[in-house]
């Protein structure tokens, strides 16, 4: 079973939607017995960092999913603003303590150029072709849809898993270990994005 | 490379999609919402967008059951809008799957609406509408409430002052031109979008394949199209080759059941 996170603020029906197109048993949950008996997590997000890390604080969830990523070491898949709340801060509207479960912070886009922010629409991605994740997609056709101001810096070079550019490098995959974190939504991106939620069923860590 | 935006623009009206000219005249009836965008997510359209035209005026929301079974149907991208005036609202729609939500009315009642919106759900999430026509006098002015009530406000002016209050995009509607095939408004496209640091979605006035290049050389980074598409024989598929061969960056993916 699949738990998707949920704390008040993301398209959960959208993700619940796609795994079950794919053929997965999943549930729309804040409740930390639920997530004992996932087997893996999903965090979704929309909207400002620090607004959903309080909610996440006030629904009582810190320690919770931190028992199940880092003690029980479960497959976590961050999304969006969900990818950057796994990092140790955020810039967004001054300065917020993160999960920290990712050596990174989460700063403004600030693309060479005249290039619009928010980043809009879909990109394509620089990408390791021999990766688990990306088995089955091709790099001709590795467009992804992102909607984001705000992307993950990481600390350590061997974090980052994928790319995309726009006015410079933005970061757009992320692991360690079980936990993987995308910028683009999955979701959201017809054939690939659902190839990307297949493959990660798929791996088991 | 970001790829230029080909988005079609449902309007609905009664749980159905209508599509008319000018905002009021000659609507045709246009299909059913979730089987249309089933149609044109398998032929990967880059967003779909969804305004329910009657929500203002008769002072309620969008029917979010029709967003849902959208959601359920399609994994892509898209934009709801119509009647949006409080921020549960918009948590609503965006639960039910809405990527973003389009303000129109409320953003130029209640500016601050927007300012608090983006705060909440972030701006990459608020699209603001600004609906105009050129008056009798020769002046651009904003429109609300489906076009039924003038304002004084200069479009121009407004976008940026929107972009201040943290307007994710601008969608951009002529009602002189709404459903006329006639061409976008290209001078008003190459001013805002010169003048903003935000995306601007161009609408109303596409009727041929010239028309869709000409919005986006004019500096917009997305273009609606709905009575091209709904009329004519011009597909996604048409555009995107057009819009390809003329030197704009378009996606090669199709859809979410290929």
């Amino acid at each position: 079973m699949i738990a998707i996170v949920d704390y008040g603020m993301g398209n959960v029906r959208s993700l619940a939607n796609a795994f079950a197109y794919l053929g997965e048993d999943v549930v729309i949950s804040d409740d930390p017995d639920l997530m004992d008996q996932a087997d893996r997590l999903v965090l979704p997000g929309v909207g400002a960092f620090g607004d959903a890390m309080q909610a996440i604080n006030q629904k009582g969830l810190i320690a919770p999913l931190s028992r199940q990523v880092i003690e029980l070491r479960k497959p976590l898949l961050g999304i969006c603003l969900g990818m950057q709340l796994v990092a140790h801060e955020s810039f967004e509207h001054g300065m917020h303590k993160g999960l920290g479960w990712l050596d990174a912070r989460v700063e403004r886009l600030a693309p060479a150029g005249p290039l619009k922010v928010p980043h809009v629409g879909w990109n394509s991605l620089d990408f390791p072709e021999d990766d688990w994740l990306f088995k089955g997609i091709r790099r001709q056709e590795a467009n992804f849809y992102f909607v984001h101001s705000f992307h993950m810096v990481c600390a350590n070079p061997e974090d980052l898993l994928a790319t995309t550019d726009y006015g410079g490098e933005v970061t757009a995959v992320v692991r360690r270990g079980n936990v993987l974190a995308m910028q683009f939504h999955p979701e959201k991106s017809q054939d690939n994005g659902l190839r990307l939620l297949q493959n990660w069923i798929d791996w088991s860590a | 490379m970001l790829k230029k935006r080909i988005i079609p623009k449902f309007l609905i009206r009664g749980g159905r999609l209508v599509k008319g000219v000018g905002f009021h005249h000659n609507f045709r009836e246009a299909g059913n919402p979730v089987s249309t965008a089933k149609v044109y997510d398998a032929y990967g359209v880059d967003e779909l967008m969804f305004v329910d035209i009657d929500a203002t005026l008769e002072n309620r929301v969008v029917n979010g059951s029709i967003i849902e079974r959208v959601s359920e149907e399609v994994f892509m991208p898209f934009t709801v809008g119509g009647g949006l005036q409080t921020l549960a609202q918009i948590a609503a729609l965006l639960r039910s799957g809405a990527d973003k939500v389009s303000i129109t009315s409320a953003a130029v009642h209640q500016p601050d609406f927007v300012r608090k919106a983006a705060s909440r759900f972030g701006d990459q999430c608020i699209v603001v509408g600004l609906d105009y026509r050129r008056t009798p006098e020769g002046q651009l002015r904003l429109f609300t409430h489906g076009g039924t009530v003038g304002s004084d406000h200069d479009p121009i002016d407004y976008a940026q002052r929107m972009q201040d209050c943290h307007a994710g995009e601008i969608l951009l509607c002529s009602i002189d031109r709404d459903g006329t095939m006639s061409g976008y408004d290209l001078d008003l496209i190459h001013t805002i979008s010169e003048k903003l640091d935000i995306p601007l979605i161009a609408s109303s006035g596409a009727g041929t394949l010239a028309h869709c290049v000409e919005a986006l050389d004019a500096g917009a980074s997305a273009i609606t199209i709905s009575s091209m598409f709904l009329f004519s024989d011009h597909s996604p598929i048409k555009v995107r080759t057009y819009l390809s061969t003329n030197g704009h960056a378009v996606r090669s993916q199709l859809g979410s059941h290929s």
